[in-house]
């Protein structure tokens, strides 16, 4: 067996193959919860994975790697002084990961691994594997993967790749860790035909028409990177910002965070990381008082330069996003990105003449 | 490891979210909106996002504590129990049950709020029993009773989508209940026509078609205008003459005079025509107001004649409320003069009907209101969940009130401004630690659950009475399905509610019944605002990284972050005229107080008009009121006040 091999693993199978599983590691899988919400989770069984879901509000690629709250160390004063690790990095397979949050891991992970390594995540993202569920249909209308070369099937950067067959799900061994994550597990694999590959790329290219969501994020990439939006376009879209941050809170790649000492009585004391948001005047708010980026209008433009200008391009290596649609669903009011990337695109019309020559940047 | 779904408790919209506890330590791991839930649908607003991690903190109250000599001393339940039942049976003995009040939270469950309503009428049997929401939108309920028949929202949040136009007056409601404002730009999207009121440009501005602008103090005029227009040109609805009341509200509005519009409110004759038939062509239209209204004087009056509107036109009234169980508090009759349900305690009818609920004697008047509790006039106080202190007017006074009583019992988190008064102090968890039911802006009854065991000792309120009323031989549920299982064979309104049910589908909004809306009338009144000396308006105000008196929000690393300073603002003209520039500190007195912040100046405040917001640890707009009511509804007139602006 090799990375790079395909396989077929029976849906007869899942339920021994995971259980099996399951003796190495936790799963974290998506999980049936109130009134029909599914959401990842640790779960007890396989049988509890939700196999027929649509998309996870709640990232969980950021979520287990990066989470929400987390508790990095603790240190004390007094006789006792000294400080202690209390951030944790357990074994465990996140099953049923979307391709879309798969790229993002991957993008976090080169994020907090480089230049300087973020030990917490680093141990957390060895002892991790993902075993990524293929769409066959966008889960959802705000899907739009498919222009961020985020989905919705992967050539590379899964550990495990699954798509669903319809009996069977045809199971792509894509990394080492993958690999790893198979070996003890070979009795419930067999060999795939010619005929599931060649239904895989049926559904692969079914898939692509139904999305229901565009953002042609090229144009407004070029448009951002030249500085060319209009100021007044940033703040006319910052004017119904809610500033909840839900769209930096539950982007699956944005990586942000502040730290706090959280007293815990008795001289000791917690220091806990906890996602925050370019989208919150505190974020950039100096001592002095003075705020680089004082108006709603300016922090919706920091977070689009960070997403979409040649800048981070390059340094992360691709663009800053991945077509999940969570900050379309997510945002109160209308700040998701092909929204917002609809509504650049149309001020460069209503704002400016058009260019015939490239901008600055890119002669 | 589990995340556990739960109601938010930090405004009424009252959203669905999932909450992971720490495994270890303190706190909590992370949290997410629940997507199927028909008012968070799958979105959080700041304070959803933010504020559950500053609930659950060491610097929590921890124990029971009893004053002795001045100084708190940590105590046992039993003994905390056994203190305030013998000081409150003192008292009793001395004075009457009469000289205690009690004052509920409309943060609290339902659960919680009826058990101590039931405390303090079949236990104490005192006739002072209020809620906080006598400091907010205590005035909506007589108000709505006249007119819609339902002291609440006639309609859903998800259906303001569809409105045709609304009328939106006195609300910071984009800040302040995000998920409204939510709903407010689908609609416009939608094609919904917005007619904002408020005498500031607030973030409703571009959403808004029409926006008004009166003085503060003027509304009672452009309103009554407003109705004056809608018969004049026969804009309401056809059914609306069968409607009981049409001829008396015509009649009351024969005295109006719309061309005194311009000069008393500052608004445009047009305007006034243009929002009347903006609401009559764009159908249904909803009426929506906030704490600007409800925390006026004639704060009753102005709420039946938004509700006039709403009715002759044919649409419906929401009410912005604030608190998380602001409904729920009031359907559970912790509410000057009424029991449960709505029933009026000087219904001779009712009142046997409670009495074989609860196997008492209920005393027959309406007793006191929060209010007149805090200003003296009763010997001891049970403050559950408020931080009066804070939230009654006139913070001076209200503090050597609570200074003077014989007795002062406070549940709370944190030792509150209040608290601190208190001759015992009850640890009160927050709703992560324990179960029950909050009740939604819309009506919407839904499950709180536990997820965190209690920090230190610290109980529910729920525990908190039943301990109480066992001190006094009284036995009490402390088990909160059981509770509601009460409620629902008692309260009509929430006859259908069970545990088993909230357990397996989001709650249901309750159903009023069989009501008929009536037209009040709408007559003058002699409000005067205006003071020689105090020459400014105060625009009282709250914004989104604030909540309440601001003890839990101050607790949240970035809504505290976010409001790192408090401010007052003033047009830049009434600056330059005061010779006052940005950044310089300066007081603004009332007849009653003076606060003393940092100038700001802002085109979005009106000239004459000082803007005040709610800061936190006590530097609040309040400090200002001098503790004046609405006459009807005894809500302290908080907006509008004629202060005065100086340097210090």
């Amino acid at each position: 067996m090799n990375v790079g091999d395909k396989l077929i693993l029976n849906k007869s199978n899942v339920s021994k193959f995971f259980s099996s599983l399951r003796e190495e590691m936790r799963l974290v899988a998506p999980k049936r919860r109130f009134a029909g919400d599914v959401i990842c989770d640790v779960v007890d069984s396989p049988e509890e994975i939700v196999w027929e879901y649509g998309h996870d509000i709640y990232p969980p690629g950021k979520r287990y790697l990066f989470p929400h709250y987390e508790d990095m160390f603790t240190y004390r004063f007094g006789e006792q002084v000294g400080m202690e690790i209390a951030a944790d990095s357990p074994k465990q397979a996140i099953i049923g990961i979307r391709s879309c949050d798969v790229t993002a891991v991957r993008f976090q992970e080169r994020f907090f691994t480089s230049p300087i390594v973020d030990p917490f995540y680093a141990e957390r993202s060895r002892n991790t594997v993902l075993f990524s569920l293929v769409c066959n249909r966008p889960p959802k209308k705000e899907c739009f993967c498919i222009c961020c070369d985020a989905g919705p099937y992967l050539e590379s950067g899964f550990d495990v790749q699954l798509t669903d067959l319809g009996d069977r799900f045809l199971y792509e061994i894509g990394s080492e860790k993958g690999l790893e994550a198979t070996k003890n597990r070979e009795e419930y694999l067999e060999p795939c035909s010619d005929d599931d590959i060649a239904e895989r790329k049926r559904i692969e290219l079914e898939a692509d028409s139904f999305f229901q969501t565009a953002s042609y994020i090229a144009k407004a990439i070029i448009y951002i990177t030249g500085d060319e939006v209009p100021d007044e376009v940033w703040e006319e879209l910052g004017s119904t910002c809610f500033r909840c941050a839900a769209c930096t809170n539950l982007c699956p790649i944005c990586t942000c965070y502040t730290v706090d000492d959280v007293p815990q009585g008795n001289e000791l004391f917690t220091r806990c990381r906890s996602w925050d948001s370019c989208q919150y005047a505190g974020f950039t708010r100096e001592a002095s008082g003075h705020n680089p980026r004082s108006t709603f209008g300016s922090r919706v433009k920091r977070r689009f330069y960070h997403k979409a200008s040649f800048q981070y391009i390059m340094r992360d290596g691709r663009h800053g996003c991945v077509g999940c649609g969570r900050c379309v669903s997510a945002c109160l009011t209308k700040l998701d990105l092909p929204s917002v990337v609809k509504r650049i695109r149309r001020a460069m019309h209503d704002y400016i003449e058009p260019k015939s020559k490239p901008t600055a940047f890119l002669q | 490891m589990n995340d556990i779904p739960t109601t938010c408790g930090f405004c009424s919209c009252g959203c669905a979210l999932y909450i992971e506890p720490k495994q270890s330590g303190l706190g909590i791991k992370g949290l997410c909106p629940s997507t199927t839930h028909p008012v968070s649908t799958g979105r959080l607003c700041i304070k959803g996002w933010n504020v559950t991690p500053a609930l659950i903190r060491t610097d929590r109250l921890q124990t029971p504590l009893i004053k002795k000599d001045g100084e708190f001393q940590p105590a046992s339940w039993d003994e905390a129990f056994e203190v305030t039942a013998n000081a409150l049976r003192k008292i009793i003995s001395e004075s009457g049950p009469g000289a205690i009040g009690v004052i509920g939270s409309a943060k609290t469950t339902n659960e919680e709020c009826y058990l101590l309503a039931k405390f303090a009428r079949s236990v104490i049997a005192t006739p002072n029993v209020d809620s906080a929401c006598r400091f907010y939108d205590a005035s909506l309920v007589p108000a709505l009773m006249e007119t819609t028949g339902v002291p609440a929202s006639q309609i859903e949040i998800g259906s303001l989508e569809s409105a045709g136009s609304m009328l939106i007056v006195g609300a910071n409601v984009m800040e302040q209940l995000p998920h409204i404002g939510s709903r407010i730009q689908d609609a416009v999207e939608n094609g919904c026509k917005v007619i904002a009121v408020d005498p500031r440009k607030s973030r409703l501005a571009p959403q808004a078609s029409l926006f008004l602008h009166p003085k503060p103090g003027s509304d009672l005029t452009w309103i009554r205008a407003l109705l004056k227009t809608i018969f004049d040109r026969k804009l309401y609805a056809e059914t609306a003459p069968q409607m009981p009341g049409f001829e008396e509200l015509r009649a009351s509005l024969d005295d109006v005079v719309v061309g005194v519009v311009p000069q008393v409110c500052g608004i445009e004759l047009e305007a006034i025509a243009e929002a009347a038939s903006i609401m009559s062509q764009n159908k249904p239209c909803v009426v929506m107001f906030g704490l600007g209204i409800l925390q006026q004087q004639d704060s009753t009056l102005l709420v039946k004649a938004l509700s006039d509107i709403a009715l002759l036109l044919g649409g419906s009234v929401m009410p912005l409320r604030g608190q998380n169980n602001a409904q729920g508090s009031c359907d559970m009759g912790l509410l000057r003069g009424y029991l449960p349900g709505y029933d009026s305690v000087e219904d001779p009818n009712a009142r046997a009907k409670w009495e074989a609920h609860w196997a008492c004697t209920i005393p027959p008047e309406p007793g006191m209101s929060a209010v007149q509790m805090v200003q003296g006039g009763i010997k001891a106080l049970l403050v559950f969940g408020e931080n009066v202190a804070l939230s009654a007017p006139n913070t001076e006074q209200t503090i050597s009130a609570l200074e003077k009583l014989e007795f002062l019992a406070v549940s709370d988190l944190y030792l509150t401004e209040t608290a601190q008064w208190a001759n015992v102090v009850f640890p009160a968890c927050s709703f992560l630690e324990k179960d029950g039911t909050f009740t939604n802006i819309e009506r919407r009854v839904q499950r709180v659950r536990k997820m965190v065991e209690p920090i230190g000792e610290s109980r529910s309120d729920l525990e908190i009475i039943a301990g109480l009323a066992s001190a006094f031989g009284k036995q009490m549920s402390t088990e909160p399905s059981s509770v509601m299982d009460e409620i629902a064979a008692n309260v009509p309104l929430y006859a259908n509610v069970s545990y088993e049910r909230l357990d397996s589908e989001w709650g249901l909004p309750w159903t009023p019944g069989e009501v008929t809306p009536r037209l009040a009338p709408i007559h003058a009144s002699n409000l005067q605002l205006e003071d020689a000396e105090y020459l400014f308006y105060l625009i009282a105000s709250r914004i989104n990284f604030h909540t309440q008196t601001g003890t839990t929000a101050v607790r949240s690393t970035v809504l505290s972050r976010e409001y790192p300073d408090s401010v007052v603002e003033l047009n830049p003209a009434d600056a330059e005229r005061l010779k006052l520039r940005p950044g310089r500190v300066v007081r603004v007195s009332s007849r009653a107080g003076s606060v003393t912040r940092r100038l700001s100046v802002s085109d979005a405040i009106p000239q004459g008009c000082v803007h005040v917001p709610h800061y936190f640890g006590g530097d609040s707009a309040n400090m200002l009121a001098d503790g004046e009511c609405d006459p009807v509804s005894g809500v302290p007139v908080y907006k509008g006040l004629p202060v005065k602006v100086e340097a210090v």
